[in-house]
């Protein structure tokens, strides 16, 4: 019989510029595997969760498309350059018009999708362009993450009101990030709440992370 | 504090325990647990400490913790009427919490699950999954491909985690108690041993305490409580989990074991506005059976295995569960009547003639064209079954049906099978009395160790020794007090 789930679409952000050279990029590594390790062993997110990645520096691109967990290729990532997040804005915002099942009177849609920005520094594009394109589609969640002394809160939250700072960009830090997405992903996935038009509930952010109001 | 530091936390009673702190410990909607460097025990505290502090809470889980606890006898403070041998039992079908923290904060401590509920190494040629926990929606949906066969059990076993979890939900409900969440991640199920245990009993709906805020989980939340979820927690109108919404989740649970697939997730699209309303009203207000005989609407096109495939009972109780009782809970099944019906299945199981069929087992419906459902099969194999009869009280001579059996080589005979004041629940004796076994073409009732054991022609059985059954064989098969009548039925002759 065929099977009638939804799918839960995911979107990572990251920012591969220069200052993530050396340990900050091999824990984004590292934490991109333990995420997906974390998530094929969960079966509701391994049912319902597809993951997209999308990275940037001086420019921004889809380095995976939206894809179910289970043929999830891990992708190689290295930094150097600038901070284009107005232009992943814009990739993320055509990745969701092209990839995103919209609720016809023929199809089932996806759940809205979750999306998870990670940077380090301020953005050196425009990202209003972005966020502009982003109000064309319907984005869903957008969780920013402000990752160590150098990041400016100030772009991020005119993209979302959830903005989390992290004040280190250590390895360790960046384990319990990326733990986090994982548990936030799983929530979402079990818990899609049935309450039309709310915002999913995620859960507390990791110690030593705060949340920028 | 560091990933892998010991910490000492201190009971109410006083005495204390060890647990592992973890930086990034599991973490669920109410509470994150730690582990015992044995990891014999799961320490858990809220994530709100408000949740912790609220002494309406603390008192409940107290009360949970002890005069509801059906895992530790009533002599040692657990359940009125617990004998060691009922808390025993329970205690493998619950991870009921033994104890409550005050030191570092209010916490619980709950046993960790049986070991069989935890994968192994080679649970999955494609996944890692070594030491996940079994919850049950690894082995009922898309994700069951990717499970080594022998995981998954058989349409036998997955009959057997049924009878198991209603087993424990009907001990639940029979004391007043509500679990509030049923769902795949809170019943762990082993498909292999076809057992199931109930975990998070802490959300437990007591009688007279106050109500766990809890709503839930998608799928298994009761079209009522959905649909009134946007109401304040407060407003009279809002419907909160109770004993009813458990008697929606159960055969929720137990229809997905059984078919595979969820009873109200199907192709009819409710709302083209967006998925959460969709979702919303194909779960809640507007929720119809995908069998549903009056509202074919939400039915797949390709259904082949449907309700009308189980035995008459069960067909009767997903209807009332999922037709009458959908939008009406007074008239959902209780849980002890659906672990009737699944024993009676149970009973009925048969074995497919196809080596290759991977469900193994159908429940007989049609004495004289037995068809698997799963891979079609017709069965050329003749089916022996014993009618078992008990005497009416105090009218002598007159009996009543008791159960129907379709007996296989090798079954074993219990109590049950042989008295007609036991019954095969949490009480009756496990202990092996007789078996079956197709000898030469001949179906043999073979004593092992039951007293007063009586053949067809009245004789006496001791133990160790057999006796054929053949078709029209009419006996009573103890002398002792309560004994059984046995009807033998060769059906499917070929």
């Amino acid at each position: 019989m065929s099977d009638y789930l939804r799918r839960l679409p995911v979107y990572l952000l990251l920012d591969c510029s220069g200052s993530m050279t050396g340990e900050p990029i091999e824990a984004v590594k590292q934490g991109l595997k333990t995420l997906l390790s974390e998530l094929k062993s969960d079966p509701q997110a391994l049912e319902t969760a597809y993951l997209s990645i999308i990275t940037f520096d001086s420019t921004a691109r889809q380095i995976c498309p939206l894809t179910e967990l289970f043929s999830f290729k891990e992708p190689q990532i290295s930094a150097g350059g600038a901070t284009a997040l107005g232009g992943a804005l814009k990739v993320l915002a055509e990745c969701i018009k092209n990839e995103v099942r919209l609720s016809t009177n023929e199809q089932k849609g996806d759940w809205k999708p979750l999306v998870f920005i990670m940077t380090d520094g301020a953005p050196t594009d425009d990202i209003d362009e972005g966020i502009n394109a982003l109000k064309q589609v319907s984005a869903g969640n957008i969780i920013a993450c402000a990752a160590g002394a150098n990041a400016n809160t100030e772009p991020l939250k005119k993209i979302t009101n959830n903005v989390l700072m992290m004040n280190n960009l250590t390895t360790g830090d960046m384990a319990q990030f990326f733990a986090w997405v994982s548990s936030s992903v799983k929530l979402s996935s079990k818990s899609v709440e049935a309450k039309p038009g709310e915002a999913v509930v995620l859960p507390p952010p990791p110690q030593g992370f705060v949340i920028v109001p | 504090m560091q990933s892998g530091e010991i910490i000492r936390a201190e009971f109410e009673s006083g005495e204390s325990i060890e647990f592992v702190f973890d930086a990034n410990a599991p973490r669920g909607g109410m509470k994150h647990t730690f582990f015992t460097p044995d990891k014999k025990y799961a320490v858990q505290f809220f994530n709100n400490p408000n949740d912790a502090a609220n002494p309406l809470i603390q008192d409940r889980i107290r009360t949970i913790t002890g005069i509801y606890n059906p895992t530790v006898s009533e002599e040692n403070g657990g359940a009125a009427g617990n004998t060691e041998k009922t808390a025993a039992y329970f205690r493998q079908r619950f991870c009921w919490p033994v104890g409550i923290l005050k030191y570092p904060v209010f916490g619980i401590v709950c046993p960790t699950y049986p070991k069989n509920f935890f994968f192994g190494a080679d649970a999955s040629a494609v996944l890692n999954l070594k030491g996940k926990d079994k919850k049950s929606n690894w082995f009922t949906g898309k994700n069951r491909k990717y499970l080594a066969p022998a995981e998954r059990g058989d349409f036998r076993t997955m009959l057997g985690a049924a009878i198991s979890l209603c087993r424990s939900i009907r001990r639940l409900h029979v004391a007043g108690l509500a679990h509030s969440d049923l769902s795949c991640n809170n019943v762990l199920i082993d498909p292999k041993t076809g057992s199931a245990v109930v975990i998070d009993i802490d959300s437990l709906v007591v009688p007279n305490k106050y109500a766990p805020e809890v709503v839930g989980t998608r799928g298994y939340i009761a079209p009522e409580v959905l649909s009134t979820i946007m109401l304040d927690f407060r407003d009279p109108k809002r419907k909160l989990p109770c004993v009813q919404t458990d008697l929606h989740a159960l055969p929720v649970l137990i229809y997905e074991y059984l078919f595979c697939r969820h009873p109200l997730i199907g192709p009819k699209i409710y709302s083209s506005a967006n998925a959460e309303e969709d979702d919303f009203l194909c779960l809640g207000p507007r929720a119809t059976f995908i069998e549903d005989p009056k509202d074919t609407s939400n039915r797949p096109p390709d259904l082949k295995f449907t309700i009308n495939s189980l035995s008459d009972g069960l067909e009767r109780l997903f209807l009332k569960a999922f037709s009458d009782g959908l939008h009406e809970p007074s008239e959902r099944p209780t849980a002890m009547e659906w672990e009737r019906e699944l024993l009676k299945a149970w009973d009925k199981l048969v074995c497919c003639d196809n080596p290759a069929c991977e469900k193994k087992w159908f429940i007989l419906r049609d004495k004289n064209r037995p068809v698997c459902p799963f891979c079609g099969k017709r069965k050329t194999k003749e089916i022996v079954l014993l009618e078992l009869k008990s005497e009416m009280y105090g009218r002598k001579g007159v009996y009543r049906d008791k159960n129907e059996i379709a007996v296989f080589d090798r079954m074993p005979v219990y109590d049950w099978h042989i008295f007609s004041n036991v019954r095969n629940d949490e009480k009756a004796d496990t202990q092996m009395r007789a078996y079956i076994a197709l000898h030469n073409g001949m179906w043999l009732l073979v004593n092992s160790g039951a007293e007063g054991m009586l053949s067809p022609s009245g004789r006496l059985v001791p133990k160790g020794s057999a006796f054929e059954l053949k078709d029209g064989d009419f006996f009573r098969i103890s002398a002792k007090e309560n004994g059984l009548l046995c009807k033998v039925t060769v059906c499917n002759k070929s």
